[in-house]
């Protein structure tokens, strides 16, 4: 603790005793407790509490200090937990009998303070801080802590009875971690008495009638396996396994959500290995549980590392049931029939999809996600069966669109027709399903089919904005996958065929009154025409179409996301030299018209900030590529948009421009992988003339003193990236300084007076032509790593540091009064 | 009975990042999703674990519905969105879709700035996240699925903000976020259907308190501003993009005209533009007045506040900047403040509340020596006020509430006169108040004494009394002499009054605020 914070903290610590000074802000005690626990995680606390008698004060007081705020109390209970966190702490603490007035009865466990929730939080918090070392078990079972915890098990705060349980299975653990002759023993009746204890409530609990306390017993059950020892995870599983049992047995089964998340937590741990009678209450839960339950619990066990051959099928099919009977139910179900999921299907899944719609569409969205979870992993279940799966998912779309026929005679086609026609929530699922599929490829029938459901989806006008961005991002998937290598431009025709067919949709999709939509649409289009520029028949159809042109309208669209979307679109049609303005049929051949004073008009009169940020992205990736309109006047381009730029009201912007500064300074001085036409002009020269050259490129395009003002921005960041800038800018200048000693000192002063002016916050004049020279003995006379240091810091860290929190809290004790009351 | 299950995952006893999750008739919903300003690290999100362990949130949740664009209610959204994974629909209704990503941007901003671009919602999850929202309109009936139904009403407080009642069934839950009974300078009361929800969840944090009067208040500031600008001080008022700094604008506006002040009002570079841009693109959101005037003019098209330009801050004489953000603790406004802090002729009006860690929280708390990056001292000269209650922010939203009634699970949201009827509470309980202190060194009693004779002579048409209690009545205003807790040389007159005698309340407040005439036996 710097001598600071310890010379503020007695003062404090009177005050948080004084009731009738209330504490400033909820979050200041958050802060304290903290700064507490860096300082515990860093030393010892023994020295701590050496060092501030103050706390040891703090915690004395408390207890006995009438009308505490809960607050403090709850602070309080906090603190001594994290201080006797290391034993000789706790010791200490014990023996000024510290400990049990906080945690026993003499505390707020026997008070009116025990009615607020969040003493009995800070209760349970400081104890399982405190809960790290065999001293501790005995105190608390000296205390009979064990049975408050149990009971606060059911408290009506959520937060105190999760807090309770996960207390318990840290004291289960705690207490069999800390025998002295390491193993526990083979038999629970071998344990110490609190873990005996803790196991017999939970065996009490799994067999009580009442569900909440199933409940509890499943999740601290749960918590434990989550970080158990595998000598005692054995024994404990073996000894409760029969019980978990018990609950399959009942209808339904209790608490299954809590059973499905033991049982996997189980299965994760080393309790189950390798040994397969252990894994039985899993496969009887796969057979027992309701689909609605049974797909987690299969999903879970499907991406263990080691499940089983036998479960893992076993999961696998319970997992697919679902589309099986999707399958069955159409009778143009595409590709190979059925499902590795047996060609009867379980009743019990027809039955949860007919039972109401909310059962159907939950079920069936629950497994499209499962399934689209599993099918990247490298554990999933081989063989894959991509075919039926696309097919399932094909199926389940046309059930939604109203274009599947069901089977004849099946009850559940029908059914099935009438929920999900119109469902958005299924829509959405199998659509990022399908999407997900196409990382491995299918028949090409099927292939034909899923481009034939997607084109259908992207075309109904009933299709909501959110299932169409999905549709989008399924095809745009979908196309990817069909890519061929670079150079070779055959496709094969359905992919040549869908390319053709999107762009009438994506003409009607980009006048949607939707503006989801409209952005959408123009999302789409900018990433297809990255990835499908350079294919001859997709250019020719995009050329003749309409598309490019309306992208170019949008700029002017009434929702700002537009824009900023048709900004990107048409910067990336233009760099792939597809005008969105060709040539008009008056003027064949003829010029065509230039975007560039189009995208600067944005730049410079946009209102909002999301279009300039684009135009800003196009413009750097412009200038990177050697875009033709850029490469006609490099200068005078770079000078226009950060001229703008420079200006800009929003911080992005202007951290654009310096982006943008930083390629043209890596073009100029001729870096590496730079494709600029400036750096083929003189790529052999010297480094000091390739130096002097940029420099006086940079000043002449004001980049010089952009990134100047910029160095001094209110908004960090710009400073920042302006300060890394100058950095580079000063490194790669580093050649040129011998020759610059050589000429003598240049004239810096009207550089350095701007400087100080800027620094000040004042705008002033613009500097005018700077000299290299100057610039260069600038920039190096300037600490600029210890700027860079210092802007590395958070913008609030001196607000953060411990020294001004305590300053903070002691500065508002007492004059709360009239600003809380309000505050609020 | 059936089961309504409520967890609170941020809010209940905490104050910030609402956010309550309702179980009904086996759907789950979520009522807000909103941020605290007070943390920087996961404490600002609301705590997400108990729903993201029921599986995934898409299939567990039916729908997400943010009452109001203030980021306490919806700053978490992006994060809950697109980086926990949420993928179904978003409610709220269209101003509040098309300023949200505006106040998201902002808290963006700050938290870059303080760090970096790490683990931190991006624009373009921002705008995904908006693209998911379904936006409503007043009492229109939204059929979220074949069960859920939801229905928004006016909840005044800022523009858009909705109560919302939720349907599954014959159950019901209403919802009413923050929300606003008296109407302001430019939104309307709360409005809701006779309903009878079989729960209602209600902001209370006011519930009990007894506020000054708004229009004291509104002159306190109006006063101070005018003083500071008259001696050619310059007058900083940190605020949010956007709120009620809009019901500010206006004031300030309208005294500027009256008065025919010839001093620069400047905004924060930017936003006045885009405030008044939705303030008149959701004109029909605003209060009638506001309404009725714009077809005349346009309330939001303001003659003397202009767009604020740093270089403008240097400028020699008197000025008002509106600047962000409103807890000084970066950018422009903290820039500004630095700038004028040094002069005691200049003013700082902090007009919500800061939270611990920002410059604006170290100034309210009276510290006048602060310490600034790179170990510098700025020594505090300038006058620093709290405007009380003007103001609600981002974080804590503050406003006169309405008074519920829950009777026979049947509520209804009522005037605070119908309440009182209808609860048989006592008046004084909902009376405006407000403190005048005067400077005088005798008994409470003769404080009183002086009062009532000053107050006899100047209010010939009023009925004035002196009771035997020492009190002095003006009509239905009641004025009560009291000794100062540190200063015996000092009274505390306690002035309150009845919602109805507000133009009468404030009169004499402003009378006695000038003082006493001097006592024939000494001055006060």
């Amino acid at each position: 603790m710097d001598p600071e914070c310890a010379q503020l903290l007695p003062a404090l610590c009177a005050a948080l005793t004084d009731p009738r000074q209330p504490v400033a802000d909820d979050t200041c005690l958050e802060k304290l407790l903290d700064w507490f626990k860096t300082l515990t995680e860093a030393g010892s606390s023994l020295q701590l509490l050496q060092d501030s008698p103050c706390l040891v004060e703090l915690l004395l007081q408390v207890p006995k200090a009438p009308g505490l705020s809960p607050r403090v109390l709850a602070f309080s209970l906090r603190l001594a937990g994290l201080l006797a966190a290391q034993e000789d702490c706790f010791q200490f603490l014990q023996q000024g009998e510290l400990l049990p007035g906080l945690f026993g009865e003499a505390g707020p466990l026997g008070g009116a303070a025990w009615t607020a929730p969040t003493v009995r939080s800070g209760w349970i918090q400081g104890l399982r801080s405190l809960a790290q070392h065999p001293s501790a078990l005995h105190f608390l079972a000296d205390l009979g802590a064990l049975d408050t915890v149990v009971s606060l098990q059911g408290d009506s705060s959520l937060f105190v009875a999760s807090a309770a349980g996960q207390l318990l299975a840290h004291l289960l653990g705690l207490s069999l971690r800390g025998q002295a002759e390491g193993s526990p023993g083979p038999q629970v009746c071998d344990w110490p008495a609190s873990a005996q204890r803790i196991v017999g409530h939970i065996e009490e609990s799994l067999c009580s009638p009442a569900a909440p306390r199933v409940t509890q017993a499943l999740n601290v059950l749960t918590t434990t396996f989550g970080h158990c020892h595998q000598l005692w995870a054995q024994v404990l599983w073996a000894r409760l396994s029969p019980l978990a049992a018990c609950l399959l047995e009942k209808d339904p089964v209790p608490a299954a959500h809590s059973l499905v998340d033991l049982l996997l937590s189980a299965a994760r741990s080393p309790a189950l290995s390798s040994d397969r009678s252990r894994w039985e209450t899993v496969a009887q839960a796969l057979g027992r549980l309701s689909p609605a339950h049974a797909g987690p619990l299969a999903l879970g066990l499907l991406t263990l590392q080691d499940c089983p051959q036998a479960l893992s099928a076993q999961a696998f099919t319970v997992l697919l049931q679902p589309l099986a009977c999707v399958l069955k139910a159409a009778t143009q179900a595409p590709g190979p029939p059925g499902l590795p999921a047996g060609p009867e299907g379980d009743p019990a899944v027809a039955d949860a999809l007919l039972s109401s719609r909310s059962a159907c569409v939950g079920l069936l969205c629950q497994t499209l996600a499962h399934l689209e979870l599993l099918q990247p992993l490298p554990q999933r279940p081989a063989p894959w069966p991509q075919a039926p799966l696309l097919g399932a998912a094909v199926t389940v779309l046309r059930f939604c669109n109203g274009s599947a026929v069901p089977a004849s005679g099946s009850d559940v086609g029908g059914r099935l027709c009438a929920i999900l026609a119109g469902c958005v929530r299924v829509q959405r699922a199998a659509l990022g399903f399908l999407g997900a599929l196409s990382a491995d490829t299918g028949p090409p029938e099927l292939v034909t089919q899923v481009f034939a459901v997607l084109l259908d989806y992207l075309q109904s006008p009933d299709s909501s904005p959110t299932v169409l961005k999905k549709a989008f991002q399924a095809t745009l998937r979908w196309l990817l996958s069909a890519r061929t290598p670079p150079g070779c431009c055959d496709l094969d025709p359905p992919t040549q065929l869908l390319l053709r067919e999107l762009l009438p949709v994506l003409q009607r999709r980009l006048c949607s009154p939707c503006w989801e939509v409209r952005d959408s649409g123009l999302e789409f289009l900018t990433q297809v025409v990255g990835c499908w520029a350079g294919q001859a028949g997709f250019r020719h159809a995009l050329l003749a179409s309409e598309v490019p042109q309306l992208a170019q309208q949008l700029l002017q669209d009434p929702e700002s996301y537009v824009r900023a979307s048709a900004v990107t679109a048409v910067g990336q049609l233009s760099s792939r030299g597809l005008p969105a303005t060709p040539a008009g049929p008056e003027h064949p051949g003829g010029p065509q018209k230039s975007l560039l004073p189009e995208l600067l008009h944005v730049l410079a009169a946009d209102s909002e900030g999301f279009p300039r940020r684009a135009a800003m992205q196009v413009f750097t990736q412009w200038l990177r590529d050697g875009h033709a309109e850029v490469a006609e006047d490099t200068e005078r381009f770079v000078a226009r948009v950060l001229q703008a730029a420079s200006r800009d009201l929003d911080w992005e912007v202007r951290a654009q421009g310096l982006e943008l500064a930083r390629v043209f300074l890596e073009q100029t001085l001729g870096q590496p992988g730079s494709r600029c036409p400036y750096a083929v002009a003189a790529p052999e020269a010297a480094a000091p003339g390739r130096v002097a050259q940029a420099l006086r490129a940079a000043c002449r395009v004001q980049l010089v003193e952009f990134a100047f003002r910029a160095l001094f921005d209110y908004d960090r960041p710009v400073a920042q990236k302006s300060c890394d800038l100058l950095l580079f800018l000063r490194d790669q200048a580093a050649p040129w300084d011998s020759l610059q000693e050589a000429r003598g000192s240049p004239d810096v002063a009207s550089v350095e007076a701007a400087l100080r002016r800027w620094r000040a916050g004042e705008q002033g004049q613009p500097l005018g032509p700077l000299e290299p020279e100057a610039v260069l003995a600038v920039l190096r006379s300037m600490d600029l790593e210890g700027l860079r240091g210092a802007l590395a810091e958070s913008s609030d860290h001196v607000e953060r540091n411990p020294q001004s929190l305590l300053q903070d809290m002691l500065a508002t004790v007492g004059i709360l009064g009239d600003n809380e009351a309000d505050c609020y | 009975m059936p089961e309504i299950r409520v967890t609170p995952l941020g809010a209940g006893q905490d104050v910030g990042r609402s956010c309550i999750l309702v179980s009904i008739g086996g759907k789950n919903v979520m009522l807000d999703c909103g941020m605290h300003m007070g943390y920087n690290d996961d404490r600002r999100f609301p705590d997400f674990s108990y729903i993201t362990r029921n599986g995934r949130l898409t299939d567990f949740l039916d729908c997400v519905i943010i009452s109001h664009f203030h980021l306490d209610h919806c700053g978490a959204l992006p994060y809950f969105s697109e980086m926990v994974g949420y993928d179904g629909p978003i409610y709220m209704t269209h101003p509040t879709q098309a300023i949200c990503p505006i106040l998201l941007e902002d808290y963006r901003k700050i938290a870059v700035d303080k760090k970096g671009e790490a683990n931190f919602f991006t624009s373009q999850m921002i705008k995904d996240c908006m693209k998911k929202v379904v936006a409503v309109r007043l009492h229109q009936t939204v059929q979220v699925d074949e069960e859920l139904q939801i229905k928004a009403y006016y909840a005044g407080h800022v523009l858009g903000a909705a109560m919302f009642q939720i349907k599954v069934g014959s159950e019901s839950v209403v919802y009413t976020g923050d929300y606003n009974m008296t109407p302001d300078r430019h939104l309307g009361a709360a409005w809701i259907d006779k309903c009878r929800p079989n729960l209602l969840i209600t902001e209370s944090t006011y519930a009990t308190t007894i506020r000054d009067s708004k229009r004291c208040r509104e002159r306190d500031f109006l006063k101070k501003v005018h003083e500071t600008v008259e001696r050619g001080g310059k007058v900083l008022i940190p605020v949010f993009a956007l709120g009620r700094a809009q019901e500010l604008c206006i004031l300030l506006e309208t005294f500027w005209e009256r008065m025919n002040l010839k001093a620069p009002i400047y905004f924060s570079t930017g936003l006045t533009e885009k405030a008044n841009h939705y303030y008149k693109l959701f004109i029909t959101w605003t209060n009638q007045k506001i309404r009725k005037t714009f077809v005349q003019r346009n309330m939001f098209e303001f003659k003397h506040i202009k767009a604020f330009d740093r270089a403008f801050a240097d400028n020699p004489g008197p000025m008002v900047v509106f600047a962000t953000p409103g807890m000084l603790h970066a950018g422009q406004s903290l820039q500004i403040f630095r700038k004028w802090a040094g002069n005691e002729k200049n003013m700082v009006i902090m007009p919500g509340y800061c939270v611990q860690g920002t410059v604006g929280h170290k100034i309210l708390s009276g510290q006048r020596k602060l310490e600034m990056e790179g170990r510098q001292v700025l020594e505090i000269r300038m006058q620093v006020e709290y405007i009380q209650g003007l103001l609600p922010d981002a974080k804590k939203p503050r406003l006169l509430h309405g008074t519920l009634i829950m009777k026979d699970s049947n509520f209804r949201l009522v005037s605070s006169e119908q309440a009182l009827k209808e609860l048989g509470l006592a008046e004084h309980q909902l009376r405006f108040t407000c403190r005048v202190h005067l400077h005088d060194s005798r008994k409470e009693q003769e404080t009183a004494a002086r009062v009532y004779s000053h107050l006899k002579s100047l209010l010939k048409d009023h009925c004035v009394q002196h009771l035997p209690d020492g009190s002095v009545t003006v009509e239905s205003i009641l004025i009560q002499a009291a000794a100062h807790s540190e200063d015996p040389g000092t009274k505390v007159l306690l002035v309150s009054w009845t919602y109805q005698d507000e133009e009468l309340g404030s009169y004499l407040t402003s009378l006695l605020k000038k003082g006493l005439p001097p006592a024939p036996s000494g001055g006060s």
